[in-house]
């Protein structure tokens, strides 16, 4: 058998495994990718496959539709309101991490200082995928989870720089800190700017052509390409996966139609929730229990440290992110979430499997990488929301969530009657089965809307909610419509940029007031 | 002589519906002008940039005019005609200014859960304001929890005023 037809068996049995995983797994609270990680920790154990990993296919295969995908739908505005945390978080947090990690291992497990401090650069890339699906399900404010996925987005960035760097260093026996730091500026600037002019370069042309395929094709372009680009200039491709990503999902949409956005992030959603279930099914293939055990001490040095940085990080540089934060600051409360959220995930295990034959203690920080990752999802990954539960961290209450079944309930009963009048029109229906069948729905309508009255009663702040989303709706129907009357030439690009941004200031606006009122609502 | 007008204060909280009603039972009993009042108070967006902190000004103002509408209307089903008032500012100043000028008899206002970073007022506050009201206006302050207990502080010719009594 060709190796080509043995790697495609591994990719669809794989595929197969997730698939059952993912179907297995609606019943249980769990993350996905907690659930692939043990599902492949149980057949390695069962049965050890060979689904060998490079740390190639993990940064050029898995990573870019990984990282493009969340950069492409994470809104500019929301990122704004938490970039002094995201920054501080992913720039010195990451260094921070490096050093002190670094600092424990080589303390605590015995390890020479270069390869220790290598191994807290590659660790200190969070992978929040399993945090952030918990948070679309128990409803946690969207910017606790922007201001989680932004660090892991551009901490991605940083940490490989940041490993370059210190292997550089641990490899050669010497570090230069002013080189070293104008090395950093250079790569990561310069990865940002290559995704930033592609980005601006495939926007141009999505506004050129109206053909869903095309403009799919393009973004795919993009997102491998700007990784390539970079990668062969020797910049940071990661970053300019992320700068291409957030260019092409906030300004390169602006001209595409309803179906060609609808197109695009489904495939996008398709391609992260496909990379993401072979990169964590393989890190749960690839981790030997035995070897686990043998280096007990060192991983558990290992994830103290990490734990520990973390801390320092997230608690100790707050401050600093909310001086430089002149308008929204994150509350203090979402810090114990970004402190117990910082999993680990494909960069760590990439860096770690990346590492020169050469280093000294190659294998001790590949097995201490795979203790941390598996520590981190089976620990930190599963126990998180009974602290987001136990912080009150979420927005939604038992009367909201009733709220929402019964204005759910609501539209489903409306497109349910439309329909029927639909198929009278046809002539589908007889007089007498349409009046039944409407008064059947009238009498359901009904009954809904006067749960809803009594829900607004006894709980008033949700007529409130209802305004203020309702306003929202508004706003985003109106944006469309200034989008529609662009791509017919009705109105001017300038007209239609100072009404979007109009429109835009307004939409940051009610999204400020419900954050507020929620706010004032919640203990 | 006419009474002043029962003025009611009102954000769209959880004890909103209460105050409201008390409000509008209150005018019917006594026959006088019932005012719904929203401030829209900008305070927390402070450090905001000024197209932002308008646009936030804005989308306030529109949704106090929302929810005093709905109140507005709540009020004509039980035969009030009652006004709707919607003004800039901190909510303390502008509702103890607004019932100097208007020369009103009542505060209607209500008094939310436990308190939190962002309440305007903790129920301790909404006393103590309901008091310095009573005391600085002259106008009745009725409090409404969100179960529709009553706590009302009454105004005084001389020193302090009384405590609110159930």
């Amino acid at each position: 058998m060709s190796s080509l037809i043995s790697a495609e068996i591994i990719i669809v049995v794989l595929m197969l495994v997730a698939t059952v995983v993912a179907i297995m797994i609606r019943r249980v609270r769990l993350p996905y990718t907690v659930s692939l990680v043990l599902v492949g920790l149980l057949i390695a154990a069962w049965r050890p496959v060979r689904a060998e990993v490079t740390p190639e296919l993990i940064l050029a295969i898995f990573v870019p539709p990984l990282v493009f995908e969340a950069a492409f739908r994470l809104d500019f505005r929301m990122l704004r309101s938490s970039l002094a945390s995201i920054v501080f978080l992913a720039v010195p947090g990451v260094i921070v991490t490096a050093v002190l990690v670094g600092g424990v291992v080589a303390l605590g497990a015995g390890l020479p200082v270069g390869p220790a401090v290598v191994f807290g650069a590659l660790i200190s890339a969070t992978d929040p995928v399993a945090v952030v699906s918990l948070f679309r399900a128990l409803g946690v404010p969207e910017r606790l989870g922007v201001a989680v996925e932004g660090e892991s987005l551009f901490n991605d960035g940083t940490a490989i720089v940041v490993f370059q760097i210190a292997l550089l260093a641990a490899v050669s026996g010497e570090f230069r800190l002013v080189e070293s730091v104008f090395r950093f500026l250079e790569v990561a600037i310069g990865g940002l700017a290559i995704g930033f002019a592609l980005g601006w370069l495939v926007a141009q042309l999505m506004a050129r052509i109206d053909d869903r395929l095309i403009e799919t094709t393009l973004t795919a372009l993009l997102a491998y390409g700007a990784y390539l680009a970079a990668e062969r200039l020797q910049v940071s491709g990661v970053l300019a996966v992320v700068a291409a990503g957030m260019y092409s999902g906030n300004v390169g949409l602006r001209g595409a139609s309803p179906t060609t956005r609808i197109m695009l992030f489904s495939l996008w959603e398709f391609l992260a929730f496909l990379s993401n279930s072979l990169v964590f099914l393989l890190i749960g293939l690839n981790v030997h229990i035995s070897e686990l055990v043998a280096n007990a001490r060192p991983i558990a040095v290992a994830v103290a440290a990490v734990l520990l940085s973390r801390a320092v990080v997230v608690y100790g540089l707050s401050w600093l992110a909310d001086v430089a934060s002149r308008g929204t600051r994150i509350p203090f409360q979402w810090r114990h979430i970004l402190f117990w959220g910082g999993l680990r995930g494909a960069i760590s295990l990439a860096l770690a499997l990346s590492l020169p034959l050469t280093l000294a203690a190659r294998g001790t920080l590949q097995v201490m990488t795979f203790g941390v990752l598996l520590f981190t999802l089976l620990a930190q990954g599963t126990t998180i929301q009974f602290l987001i539960r136990a912080l009150g961290i979420t927005d939604r209450s038992e009367h909201q969530l009733e709220f929402e079944r019964r204005v759910g309930q609501s539209f489903a009963l409306q497109a349910g009657l439309r329909r029927l009048a639909q198929l009278r029109e046809e002539g589908l229906l007889s007089e007498d089965m349409w009046s039944g069948l409407q008064s059947n729905f009238r009498a359901q309508k009904e009954q809904i809307m006067s749960e809803i009255g009594r829900l607004f009663r006894t709980h008033a702040e949700l007529e409130r909610d209802m305004l203020l989303q309702t306003r929202r709706e508004i706003l985003l129907a109106e944006r469309a419509a200034l989008e529609d009357a662009l791509r017919r030439g009705l109105i001017s690009e300038p007209t239609y940029d100072e009404l979007r941004r109009d429109a835009d200031y307004h939409l940051e606006a009610v999204r400020l007031i419900q954050e507020h009122e929620r706010g004032a609502e919640e203990s | 002589m006419n009474p002043g007008p029962i003025v009611c204060a009102t954000r769209g909280g959880e004890a909103s519906r209460s105050t409201q009603e008390h409000a509008i039972a209150l005018a019917k009993e006594r026959g006088a002008a019932l005012v719904f009042l929203y401030v829209a108070d900008c305070e927390f967006a402070g450090s905001l940039k000024a197209p932002l902190l308008d646009a936030v000004r804005d989308e306030l103002v529109r949704l106090g005019q929302s929810l005093l509408s709905v109140a507005q209307r709540r009020a004509a089903r039980r035969g009030i005609n009652a006004q709707p008032v919607v003004l800039c500012g901190r909510v303390r100043e502008t509702i103890h200014d607004y019932l100097v000028q208007t020369h009103a008899s009542t505060l209607v206002l209500g008094a939310s859960g436990p308190p939190t970073r962002h309440r305007v007022f903790t129920p301790e506050e909404v006393l103590h304001f309901a008091e310095s009201v009573a005391k600085g206006t002259g106008a009745e302050v009725h409090v409404v929890t969100p179960e529709g207990k009553v706590l009302t502080a009454k105004p005084t010719t001389e020193g302090p005023a009384d405590g609110p009594t159930a």
